[in-house]
């Protein structure tokens, strides 16, 4: 049953072709349009700047600098996949998603046949898939980026890889599909409460801006940013540790690793038990 | 007697508002029945908690053995309530599919020979956001149908559509009931066309149930003796509340055994009779006698 309103989610979402384009292939697509341009752009300016003898050190390294490290350009992309564009064009799918039965009043069609956790946990299943294709689409594109640079900038292509490169893209790849989730579960809940698709793309936005201005309330209050509240109300910041720890970074404190996983767990549950508490006693149809 | 639903009891409250008070109603297994109102009688605010859309304020419901929410029960009931509404990016295909993946019907679904049925076998690959109310009503109808459910609730299923997609409903609503041996609950506003299809009925008027029981026996009840007499006014004083004055001379509620002692009474009182039939009542004057509405005047256009 859980399968079904999977199943029924996700045939309709692929019928969805704007909502679809819009959350998972529109970033992609502009991302290497970017490339090429830009590539483009770099290397005739630093063509007319060397005629005049007068390159700048950082494009002279850009242009010069070596192979371009494929492998490491990507796992370093996968880590920061979780950016505030991604976000914001997820919101897309994520309202179209969890609001779409209220606004188009079709409640009423599934409701009775299947329990109302199934469905919003279909939802949310489904949502998980949309991400997941994203960042499929984006990892394409990132690739393709990586190789106009090599081609426009004629620089050689290196795939020197580390010993635990598979690991750490794992690891990074992971965390941003949980961050992009715990962003688009705020989605639910606005969703859910106000059944309203401005509510579901705007209430994280709002959210997200405040937990970002979070650390420079709290100093003023004389809370310091790894204090457990500063980090509790901030997921995006326990995210950031995560990563660091992943990546290798040395000098986290066990404690820091420890409040990370904390906030990130709790910003994963919460929404989500909210919104399924409040929807089983919701009123479906309107008056 | 088998039931398909029992109500108990059955209120709900939006504020200061009763939508339903304390409403008790069991429908039986098999053939039509219909669920009559006024506007703002409870009829859809009945459906919504049968499928569990709204849970009452006080009271029970069970569906077809079950309670509202057991999901086994509500899984063989088809519904179609309110105005249907689907995705507008969907064409009507489409939706059928999309709701056979939500049922988990597979490849059983048989969306072309449903689509046939109701009509929109040539519109079936066109987007639902082009389609008129009453091809709307059709996807409905058939979204409500495609499961092959015991019980199906259709809520003014004919709304927005022509008379010979009026007339292609009824027939659908009769078969279902007659050869496939579901029990419909029939909500409507088009009193003919209740009185044509269903076996019985239920009148409910601000949330309560006001009559209930066969279409036959709603209508003979409702039998009245028609008096042509004079002076009227001394019929009148003579027989009291029971009697009112219409287009056709003096009416008298009354059964066919108190009809000549009502006759008599009138003689003694020295009023000529000068006619004297029955007649009887159709499913809409039986509706505006429960509802209290007022019934407006025969509007003669033959001139």
């Amino acid at each position: 049953m859980l399968a079904d309103a999977i199943r029924a989610e996700t045939w309709r979402l692929v019928h969805n072709r704007t909502t679809v384009f819009w959350s998972a292939l529109f970033l992609p697509v502009i991302g290497v349009v970017m490339a090429v341009i830009g590539n483009t752009v770099m290397k005739s300016g630093a063509a007319r700047m060397t005629v005049q003898g007068d390159v700048p050190p950082q494009l002279a390294q850009m242009l010069t600098g070596g192979p371009v490290r494929v492998i490491e350009e990507i796992i370093s992309s996968v880590g920061e996949m979780a950016n505030p564009a991604v976000l914001l064009f997820m919101l897309i799918g994520a309202a179209a998603l969890y609001s779409g039965d209220y606004r188009w009043e079709t409640w009423r069609l599934i409701s009775a046949r299947n329990s109302r956790t199934n469905l919003i946990l279909g939802k949310v299943a489904t949502l998980g898939l949309l991400a997941l294709a994203a960042m499929i689409a984006l990892l394409a594109g990132e690739i393709a980026e990586v190789f106009i640079k090599a081609m426009v900038l004629e620089r050689p292509v290196s795939w020197a890889v580390d010993a635990n490169a598979a690991g750490r893209f794992a690891a990074l790849f992971g965390l941003s599909w949980l961050a992009i989730m715990q962003f688009t579960l705020v989605a639910l809940l606005a969703a859910v409460t106000t059944r309203s698709l401005l509510a579901a793309m705007f209430v994280p936005i709002v959210v997200g801006a405040v937990q970002t201005l979070s650390p420079q309330g709290l100093a003023a209050m004389g809370i310091e940013p790894d204090a457990w509240i500063a980090v509790l109300i901030n997921p995006g910041l326990g995210f950031s540790l995560l990563q660091a720890w992943v990546s290798g970074a040395s000098g986290l404190p066990d404690q820091a690793v420890m409040k990370a996983l904390a906030t990130v767990g709790l910003w994963l549950v919460w929404p989500l038990a909210a919104a399924l508490a409040l929807f089983q006693r919701q009123d479906l149809s309107k008056e | 007697m088998e039931t398909v639903i029992d109500v108990a009891g059955l209120t709900k409250t939006y504020g200061t508002v009763r939508a339903l008070d304390g409403l008790t109603l069991s429908i039986p297994r098999g053939g039509v029945y219909g669920v009559l109102g006024p506007n703002g009688a409870g009829k859809s605010t009945l459906f919504r908690i049968l499928l569990g859309l709204i849970r009452p304020s006080e009271g029970t419901a069970r569906v077809l053995g079950g309670d509202i929410g057991d999901v086994a029960a509500m899984r063989r009931m088809g519904s179609m309530i309110e105005t249907p509404r689907f995705p507008p990016f969907l064409s009507a295909r489409q939706v059928l599919q999309w709701l056979a993946q939500a049922h988990g019907m597979g490849g059983s679904a048989q969306i072309d020979h449903w689509l046939d049925r109701v009509g929109l076998a040539e519109a079936a690959d066109r987007r639902v956001r082009g389609f008129s109310v009453g091809m709307m009503q059709r996807l409905g109808v058939a979204a409500a149908l495609m499961t092959r459910p015991d019980l199906v609730i259709l809520d003014e299923p004919t709304s927005g559509m022509d008379p010979p997609g009026i007339q292609e409903m009824r027939a659908l609503i009769r078969s279902l009931a007659a050869d496939d041996g579901v029990t419909v609950i029939l909500a409507s506003h088009q009193l003919l066309e209740v009185q044509r299809v269903c076996d019985r009925v239920a009148i409910l008027n601000k949330g309560r149930l006001v009559r209930e029981g066969t279409v036959s026996d709603l209508m003979s009840d409702g039998e009245q003796l028609v008096l042509k007499v004079g002076p009227v006014d001394t019929a009148l004083a003579i027989l009291g509340a029971r009697a009112s004055l219409s287009g056709d001379g003096v009416r008298v509620a009354a059964t066919r055994a108190e009809g000549p002692g009502l006759i008599r009474l009138l003689v003694q009182g020295g009023v000529d009779i000068h006619e004297a039939r029955w007649v009887g009542t159709d499913l809409e004057g039986v509706f505006f006698t429960e509802t209290g509405a007022v019934r407006a005047p025969e509007v003669d256009h033959a001139g």
